[in-house]
């Protein structure tokens, strides 16, 4: 019993804040002056109904479940990465320059589209932590403004020296890959790709490293008291490092695998315009930073952007009820993360005004 | 005899807790009733309902024969009781007189009369001689003289009853004499004065009665004629303290070598200091805190930058090496401060214990750390150490853990690093009795087995029973050494304040 309870009781916070997300939801469609339950199911048949639309759900899950992975990684060293955008975008571009011009056969070009990618995010996360570790530039602005520079900067390369020409419309995209380069699709017909268990297994790795290994202990330590893990002997700044590299280097893979196992060629927006990364963001916050409760939210949230879709297609409620419902998540979440900060305070103020 | 003051049977519970069960306390017009007990002991419960800050759950207040009940702080206040706080509650940017005076300004047709105000606060001073410059800024007093501004604000309030938490616990040796002195001047003036305490010797020289609190009852109120240090301690233990081991004679070769070291940060904390502790020698660095100790041991531990200077460690220099590499070398470490750089609050005991054993060979196999038998040797601090976990034991949150128990836990994980130098900084700060027994007697053994220690300490006391020699600290520099034969309180508080011991060179403070 004892033990069912500790299970449970991280999870009561996301789902009350998933439960009341839902009703703000019934007060908007209301407005719209649809029922309510109606449009739920409605919702529910988009993402899980069909076979079809659960691997849609799954599909749309995947580069939110690896860039929430990653800052998963970075929040629990306390490093506030926010720059997953440029991370992701600049891996995609990577990836699929790497699997257009690479001789060779195709699994070897796939295998070193797949590391450049990851390469490419990382090293583009690690220029914001030595930034950091050197000249002390604080990651949270650093992370966001390089957000700009890999975005447009990749948004030139396939407006110009990389564009596909060979279509009638000059559209900002580059060629297609081959189809040795491409990910295995897990169904025949289905649009979920062999890059979702890459998720699932990078989600198992680093549960296990945070939880079994020293490097992991340490970011740990590193997360919850600085001092504390400086005084231990704990080389701050390496750790930084490496988280930053990790969760960088997970952004990276999440747009190589929508290039190799979904759009097979680098589209302008195509990674930016759904928010993926920011919905990894939300995933990760949501899930408190554990890897495995990042599988389910992050499932979870792409569910509510298929969902919505579908309901958008059979009835009157447009698709930014997705976005509502979201954006009273986010209210929650970030309630919490103050409310937690308050009761810190208050109890440290306790402490120090307290009679022996 | 009517006692201006009586708590009759106060009880309070949390939930399950009982934090006082049944304690009575009384007390007389010009008496000093010292309340001592270790932490957790019910000290702090009680006063809070007697100044109203939690209502009883049974029980009654009998102030000058007449029950009372107090709604909060205010209530008591208009009563007649005061409260000096461990921490002072004072406005740095305000004058002492402003600060005494504040919320019951004289006035007239509304205006704050300063001039009243001065003379009121400078008749207050003189009736119970408590000398204070009136005009001077509060950022301006020393700690002793702020804790006087308290005192003489609660005085101005109209307090009969003074409730002193804990006065001594930041005072140097000499501001501690005259706290003592304006406490029996009270006293004979009519005033009744509670205090609260652990340091028995303070406890000795001043009260008439004393109460002593153990797991939230009364072990006994005994007068101070009556009672010994000895007598007080088994009450709040529980059992005799044993004496500290005999300590082993050995001529160390030199381990620790500290040249002209300098810690500079805008301006110079540590000074050009040197000394040098040996295998099998406790050096204790007396001081009042701030005076450059922390940076110093920050700087040797590789905290803190060194900006001049070197430190050998057996010999080797490892100046500015990074903490890792350090205490690789054969360096432990007890913080001073425990939350802030001793442990992570919300992790786990077993966490906590952890630091600086993640990537020893012993507790760690192809990249996985070897809980069990880590886990194994946890247990064994806990026991030989007597630390109380709480009910998840291992997997206790570390900051659920009372402070003597976590600073036993860090002691033991320090300790248990088995270095050949061991650098402690306030080693039993707000620790219980039976706990600083426990410590100052692992670390007498580690002595004993030939390792030094370089202790910090602003407890004088602590510094005498343990060290071998002894240095003096005052603004960054060492400004005396003193063998362990020849080194008195005396000696060593007037060094502290800034003064020489040779010559006729008394610089009073």
């Amino acid at each position: 019993m004892e033990a069912v309870k500790k299970l449970c009781k991280p999870l009561v916070q996301p789902l009350l804040a998933v439960v009341i997300g839902l009703l703000t939801g019934a007060v908007v469609i209301s407005a719209v002056g649809e029922s309510i339950l109606d449009t739920y199911q409605q919702m529910w048949k988009g993402a899980f109904g069909s076979y079809y639309s659960f691997a849609s759900t799954l599909a749309r899950s995947t580069p939110i479940m690896l860039i929430g992975l990653g800052l998963s990684l970075a929040f629990r060293a306390g490093v506030f990465n926010l720059g997953a955008e440029g991370q992701m975008v600049l891996g995609a571009i990577c990836a699929t320059l790497v699997g257009l011009y690479l001789p060779g056969p195709g699994l070897v070009k796939m295998l070193a589209a797949l590391a450049a990618g990851v390469a490419a995010g990382g090293l583009w996360s690690l220029l914001a932590g030595y930034m950091e570790a050197k000249f002390r530039v604080q990651l949270l602005i650093t992370t966001l403004l390089l957000n700009y520079i890999a975005v447009l900067f990749a948004g030139y390369l396939v407006s110009e020296p990389f564009q596909d020409k060979t279509g009638s419309a000059a559209l900002a995209q580059t060629s297609m890959l081959e189809k040795s380069v491409w990910l295995p699709k897990l169904f025949a017909g289905m649009s979920v790709h062999a890059g979702f268990l890459m998720a699932l297994a990078a989600a198992l790795a680093l549960f296990w490293i945070v939880r079994f290994t020293p490097f992991g202990y340490e970011v740990k330590m590193l997360g919850h008291n600085p001092l504390f893990a400086q005084y231990g002997g704990i080389d701050k700044d390496r750790v930084m490092l490496v988280a930053m590299f990790a969760s960088g280097g997970l952004a990276g893979l999440a747009g190589t695998v929508e290039v190799l196992g979904a759009h097979y060629r680098y589209v302008d927006g195509a990674l930016t315009v759904p928010g993926y990364a920011w919905t990894g963001l939300m995933a990760t916050l949501l899930a408190n930073s554990h890897p495995i409760g990042v599988v389910f939210t992050s499932i979870l949230l792409a569910a509510l952007q298929t969902g919505a879709m579908g309901v958008e297609r059979n009835t009157e409620v447009p698709l930014e009820l997705a976005s509502v419902i979201q954006a009273v998540l986010i209210l929650f979440i970030s309630a919490k993360i103050s409310h937690d900060w308050w009761k810190n305070r208050k109890s440290k103020r306790r402490e120090s005004h307290g009679v022996v | 005899m009517t006692y201006r003051l009586e708590m009759r049977n106060m009880t309070k519970r949390y939930g399950d807790f009982t934090a006082n069960d049944n304690v009575s306390f009384t007390l007389g017009a010009g008496e000093v009733h010292a309340i001592v007990g270790e932490n957790g002991a019910g000290k702090t419960t009680l006063m809070r309902m007697l100044y109203g800050m939690e209502q009883p759950t049974s029980g009654e207040i009998v102030l000058n024969g007449r029950p009372v009940v107090f709604r909060g702080p205010d209530d008591a206040i208009r009563h007649g009781i005061g409260m000096v706080h461990q921490h002072f509650m004072l406005f740095p940017d305000f004058s002492v007189m402003e600060n005494i005076v504040i919320g019951y300004e004289p006035q007239r047709a509304g205006l704050f009369r300063r001039k009243d105000a001065v003379e009121a606060v400078r008749a207050l001073s003189e009736r119970y001689r408590i000398p204070i410059d009136v005009t001077a800024r509060v950022s301006q007093c020393s700690v002793g003289e702020q804790q006087r501004v308290e005192i003489l604000k609660v005085l101005y309030q109209g307090a009969d009853i003074i409730v002193l938490d804990e006065p001594t616990a930041v005072l140097t040796p000499l501001e501690v004499k005259e706290l003592l002195q304006t406490i029996r001047h009270l006293a004979e003036s009519g005033k009744s004065v509670i205090l609260i305490t652990h340091k028995l010797k303070e406890v000795m020289e001043v009260a008439d009665r004393i109460t002593v609190l153990r797991g939230g009852r009364v072990t006994g109120t005994v007068s101070r004629q009556e009672t010994s240090v000895d007598e007080l301690a088994r009450l709040m233990v529980g059992r005799d303290l044993q004496p500290l081991s005999e300590r082993v004679s050995l001529d160390g070769r030199p381990l620790l070598q500290v040249e002209n070291l300098t810690v500079s940060d805008r301006q110079t904390i540590v000074d050009s200091v040197t000394f040098t502790v040996h295998h099998g020698e406790i050096v204790g660095i007396a001081g009042v805190s701030g005076n450059g100790q922390s940076e110093l041991l920050q700087a040797i531990t590789g905290l803190r930058p060194v900006t001049a200077g070197r430190v050998l460690l057996g010999g080797k220099d490892v100046t500015n090496r990074p903490v890792a590499a350090i205490r690789e070398a054969g360096v432990a470490h007890v913080p001073e401060d425990r939350y802030l750089w001793g442990t992570a609050k919300q992790e786990s005991v077993e966490e906590n214990a952890l630091m600086g054993y993640q990537r020893k060979p012993a507790f760690s196999r192809r990249g996985v750390i070897l809980r069990d038998a880590f886990r194994r040797v946890v247990e064994q601090w806990v026991e030989r150490f007597a630390i109380k976990t709480g009910s998840r034991h291992l997997q206790e949150q570390a900051g659920n853990l009372s402070g003597g128990n976590l600073q036993k836990l860090i002691v033991a994980r320090e300790l248990g690093q088995q270095t050949t130098l061991l650098v402690a900084a306030e080693p039993t700060r707000g620790v219980d009795i039976g706990a600083m027994e426990h410590i100052h007697q692992a670390l007498i053994e580690k002595r004993n087995s030939g390792d030094g220690i370089l202790l910090v300490s602003s407890e004088l006391s602590e510094i005498l029973a343990l060290s071998d020699r002894i240095l003096v600290m005052y603004k960054g520099r060492i400004v005396g050494e003193l063998k362990r034969s020849e080194a008195t309180e005396e000696k060593i508080s007037v060094l502290m304040a800034g003064g020489s011991i040779h010559g006729s060179g008394q610089k009073a403070v």
